[in-house]
């Protein structure tokens, strides 16, 4: 070896902390964006450090949009669509990792087949079913439909079939559980990691979408946090740093969130990778 | 969009289910307006006066107020009482007339001596009836910085510029010398909004009157070659993403060319440069941009109640409050009296812009807009930006031509 | 992801075979014995029927319609797609996704894989690294786009700024063609890089390392290992992330949206100067909502799916082909 072990570690960490930095030089010049006002962000050269107008164009932007109740509906949204996610997918997944039943594989042959279909051609009728059952401008329209994850199912269903062992199962029978006593008294304790992963990554999908939600949400005064965001852009320029002060503030909790639980996100995505 | 023939059936409405969704009941009507389409506070005042009678709430939609309109009118919940409308977009939406109460049935052709005529008809379906209701008009004029043409040796006098500036060609020769003298400013902003001038100060637009594509036309290609002329001599800024505002505060744009309303827009970037641009007739005369109307579809819940605030939104003293705040050119003549219009305008200095938009409103020349007008009229913006790109003129205009007639034959031919 | 397993052994039913058993009703009785079971995987298939399946079937019909979501459905044939062939947008649109495609994904692939075999030789503050380069893939897109579009604004953004101060001529970054997709390029890749790295981490640790310490007695330097190990046995989770990979960047439509919503003198949903930017779901977009025509929409966004299913079953060969 050319390089000795030491000087390849850092070496190593250097191009690491690189890519680090691309990472998140974003968030930091979002930050500063958002605590300067547009004229100092648009000189030549920028100021590169923090300045002191947060508050004011937090207040600019919150007399553009709606922030707090868009982002009160996107965290109802969010929640009830996880919660919802959660519980129909680790049930049939427990049903599909651990039971035969006739016609299993036919169907779930089926559900890997709808991985391939793009939610884009659905939109229009879609949108028309919405107005069918009077939901359109409804936060219903955004959570009902996310249930349909097969992702979900696809992914609690390797959890599931690896962590579970079988045994477990036969021995709750014999004591007298049924199906959905198995799964529950069973089952969800041990399949908690993965549930951690997939909830996280429902959590934040449903926190981020900004298609559906465009289209579904036709009343004003009921959007998601990212359709109001996305208002900011005016025509004939823009108020950057009030944009950015938003763009921060609707990006901030997921990323605390996501951080806070970030050991229990990996091991739970690396658990179910590696049982695949 | 749907061909006229299918619509002129009338009262074909789509199979959706047939629940009623409206903003609310007369306990309660909803407007829905954009950001500088009304006056706030001729809005709020509405809210007060009406307060006995409903709880009037009004919106203000950003983002793509049309498409959010049409949305919402297609699921038929949530849809406002009234409704603004584009100036832009109201041709393309006469066709579905039988979406909105016709006004006439409540009453509005006893206001209509009250309203410039040529503006009222654009409301009106080529059967008579009345779906939209004047608010502004948008007579253009030249916007330019009074004190970068001075030190460029350009006459800095309103009534000079126009004089010496009344045809593009001599519009443009100043602009060399302004961006001579002044090189990090550009006469125009972008090579679209001097098309937009120029293809509305001719009688035909893209469409003729009996429904034939005619973009390929000597008046449109003059227009065309007109827009492209700034770009060969080097005026043009080309700014045409969101960075405009920037570049109007920091001088390198020079002057545009833009409707009444646009005054706005100017203020809102530059608040910092008041008392230093003014208002000069546009070379080669006046156009119509813009200029929106006032509309109630028909899942409106009280429709008459919904009429009077309407009317009463636009009634001549308000639109003198309106002019004030948001630069919206009245529609009522009776306003042009008012001292709200006659008085000066800080931002242009003490000017008495009603002098330059007052004539100009008088001149603009009836044009037919079809309802295919602004879908046919897009690739010839996204051409001409390829030419500020540096591509051949005459490569772009074919192929401009080319996609609006695939456009049109599409549009109309559905 | 690998193969599924086989699951476990049978579960015994509860209820006994009848003493003389038909064919028929055995069988039935035999399947209804199972409702618990298919209780609870009817959920999702009854929310997949309502609102995928059916609203996918009754787009496909629309394709073949003429509708402007406000007056009656009107039947046309083929007519969409007759329109569609002749559309030059529709091609400059394909073509603009295609590229963009390319720009963002072989970079972004093998940057994750490059950075996934750098965290796999790390021991230390691997939590540190992984969650950092996770974040960009759980921040909107669009405050990101938000983000992108001021700091590759023409005058004063940020990107043309460190040009200038570098003295290399400034970029019109969002008004030129080839800069545009790779602005929107660029965004993608710096949202899912780090995402794919974790994943190709996620299956490199689960390489038994015996198989390094043959190759390393056998000669073979980091370098070698890396092609005659590493990547073949990844191949499985490298083909997942190349399909999903495909499948959601030919999807492209917010980017270029939220990029170009402010654009002053075209409509925002037109992908910027020359439209450059518009991908097939934004032109599927602005189609539809724009000039209100569901039919021609319905018929570009079927031709979009299409492209996505043949260029993803040609990505799979391409990848799995080696795979002998």
């Amino acid at each position: 070896m050319i390089m000795s072990k030491r000087a390849k570690g850092i070496a190593l960490h250097a191009i690491l902390m690189l890519g680090v930095v691309v990472s998140m030089f974003p968030f930091y010049w979002t930050v500063v964006m958002a605590t300067n006002n547009t004229a100092d962000v648009y000189q030549d050269p920028p100021k590169l450090i923090f300045g002191s107008e947060l508050l004011l164009n937090i207040r600019h932007m919150l007399t553009n949009i709606d922030f707090f109740g868009s982002m009160f509906n996107t965290i109802i949204v969010a929640t009830c669509t996880t919660a919802l996610v959660l519980f129909l997918d680790s049930l049939a997944a427990f049903t599909f990792a651990k039971y035969e039943f006739p016609g299993r594989r036919v169907l779930f042959g089926l559900l890997l087949l709808t991985f391939m279909l793009p939610m884009q051609l659905a939109l229009i009728p879609e949108f028309e079913i919405m107005v069918k059952l009077n939901w359109v401008g409804e936060l219903r329209a955004l959570i009902v439909p996310a249930a349909a994850n097969a992702f979900g199912i696809f992914w609690m269903r390797q959890y599931t079939q690896g962590a579970v062992p079988s045994e477990l199962l036969e021995a709750a029978r014999l004591d007298g559980c049924g199906f959905f006593r198995q799964y529950w008294h069973v089952c969800l304790p041990i399949i908690r990691p993965g549930l951690a992963f997939l909830g996280i990554y429902t959590f934040v999908g449903a926190w981020n979408d900004y298609v559906w939600p465009l289209i579904a949400l036709v009343n004003p005064n009921r959007v998601t946090l990212q359709v109001a965001l996305a208002q900011l852009n005016t025509a004939h320029g823009a108020d950057y740093s009030m944009i950015m002060a938003g763009a921060l503030l609707a990006l901030l909790p997921v990323v605390f969130v996501f951080i806070l639980f970030a050991r229990q996100f990996m091991s739970g995505a690396v658990k179910g990778a590696l049982r695949g | 969009m749907l061909g006229v023939a299918g619509l002129a059936v009338g009262g074909t409405v789509a199979a959706c289910g047939g629940s009623s969704g409206s903003g609310g009941s007369a306990a309660s009507l909803t407007l829905w307006y954009w950001s500088g389409g009304l006056s706030p506070k001729v809005v709020s005042d509405a809210v007060t006066h009406f307060k006995s009678q409903t709880k009037l709430t009004a919106s203000v939609i950003g983002g793509d107020f049309k498409q959010k309109l049409l949305t919402t009118m297609t699921s038929r919940r949530y849809v406002p009482d009234i409704t603004g409308l584009k100036g832009e977009d109201i041709a393309s939406i006469l066709p579905d007339a039988d979406r909105f109460v016709d006004l006439n049935t409540l009453g509005a052709a006893k206001l209509k001596s009250q309203y410039l005529t040529w503006k009222w008809e654009q409301g009106m379906t080529a059967d008579g009836k009345l779906i939209a209701f004047p608010i502004d008009i948008g007579p253009t004029a030249l916007f330019y910085r009074e004190d970068l043409f001075g030190q460029a040796g350009l006459p800095t006098d309103p009534d000079t510029v126009a004089a010496q500036m009344k045809t593009w060609d001599e519009y443009f020769a100043a602009g060399v010398e302004l961006h001579k003298a002044l090189p990090k400013t550009f006469l125009i902003d972008n090579a679209g909004d001097v098309f937009t001038a120029a293809v509305g100060q001719g009688g035909t637009r893209f469409i003729d009157q009996s429904g034939k594509f005619v973009g390929d036309q000597d008046h449109i290609r003059t227009a065309w070659d007109t827009a492209v002329k700034p770009i060969t001599l080097g005026i043009d800024a080309k700014i045409n993403d969101n960075s405009w505002n920037g570049n109007v505060s920091n001088g390198t744009i020079g002057s545009v060319i833009g409707a009444a309303w646009h005054a706005l827009d100017i203020e809102q970037a530059a608040p910092k440069l008041t008392g230093k641009w003014r208002v000069a007739a546009a070379p080669s005369g006046p156009a119509d941009i813009g200029g929106s109307f006032l509309a109630i579809p028909t899942e409106c819940a009280d429709p008459a109640l919904a009429f009077q605030i309407l009317t009463w939104l636009v009634n001549p003293t308000n639109q003198a409050q309106g002019f004030t705040d948001e630069a919206l050119f009245p529609s009522t003549p009776a306003t042009y009296a008012m001292s709200a219009l006659t008085s000066g305008d800080p931002y242009f200095g003490g000017q008495k812009t009603i002098d330059v938009f007052g004539p100009a409103a008088k001149a603009i020349p009836v044009q037919y807009t079809a309802a295919a007008d602004s879908a046919v009229s897009a690739p010839y913006y996204n051409q001409l930006i390829n030419v500020e790109n540096g591509k051949s003129s005459d490569a772009c205009w074919t192929a401009a031509v080319g996609q609006a007639k695939q456009i049109f034959a599409q549009q109309t031919g559905n | 992801m690998a193969l599924p397993r086989l699951s476990a052994p049978r579960i015994a039913r509860d209820t006994p075979l009848p003493a003389a058993p038909r064919k028929r009703p055995g069988r039935l009785r035999r399947v209804l014995s199972f409702w618990p079971q298919y209780l609870a995987i009817s959920p999702f298939y009854a929310i997949f029927l309502v609102f995928l399946l059916i609203p996918i079937i009754f787009s496909l019909y629309l394709a073949f319609t003429s509708w402007d979501g406000l007056g009656p459905i009107k039947f046309v044939g083929l007519q969409q797609f007759r329109f569609l062939v002749k559309d030059s947008t529709f091609w400059l649109a394909l073509r603009n996704t295609l590229t963009i495609w390319v720009l963002a994904t072989v970079p972004m692939l093998s940057m994750s894989l490059v950075i996934a075999s750098l965290l796999n030789s790390t021991k230390r503050f691997t939590t540190f690294y992984r969650v950092a380069y996770f974040i960009p893939s759980v921040t909107s897109i669009v405050a990101i786009a938000l983000f992108f579009s001021a700091v590759f604004s023409e005058n004063y953004g940020l990107a043309n700024v460190v040009l200038h101060a570098l003295h290399l001529p400034t970029v019109d970054w969002l008004s030129d063609s080839w800069p545009i997709k790779l602005v929107i390029a660029m965004l993608m890749t710096w949202q899912w890089t780090g995402y794919n790295a974790i994943i190709y981490l996620a299956g490199m640790q689960s390489i038994p390392t015996e198989l390094y310490e043959a190759a390393r007695v056998d000669g073979a330097g980091a370098i070698r290992s890396f092609f005659s190990i590493t990547i073949p046995l990844l191949r499985p989770i490298i083909l997942f992330t190349v399909v999903i990979s495909t499948v959601t960047g030919l999807q492209s439509f917010t980017e270029p949206q939220v990029l170009f919503g402010s654009t002053a003198s075209v409509n925002p949903n037109s992908g910027g100067p020359g439209q450059a930017g518009l991908t097939l779901i934004l032109y599927f977009y602005h189609q539809a909502f724009d000039n209100s025509d569901f039919g021609y929409g319905a018929a570009i966004a079927w031709a979009a799916f299409l492209v996505i299913v043949l260029f993803t079953a040609f990505n799979w060969r391409l990848v799995a082909r080696k795979d002998q």
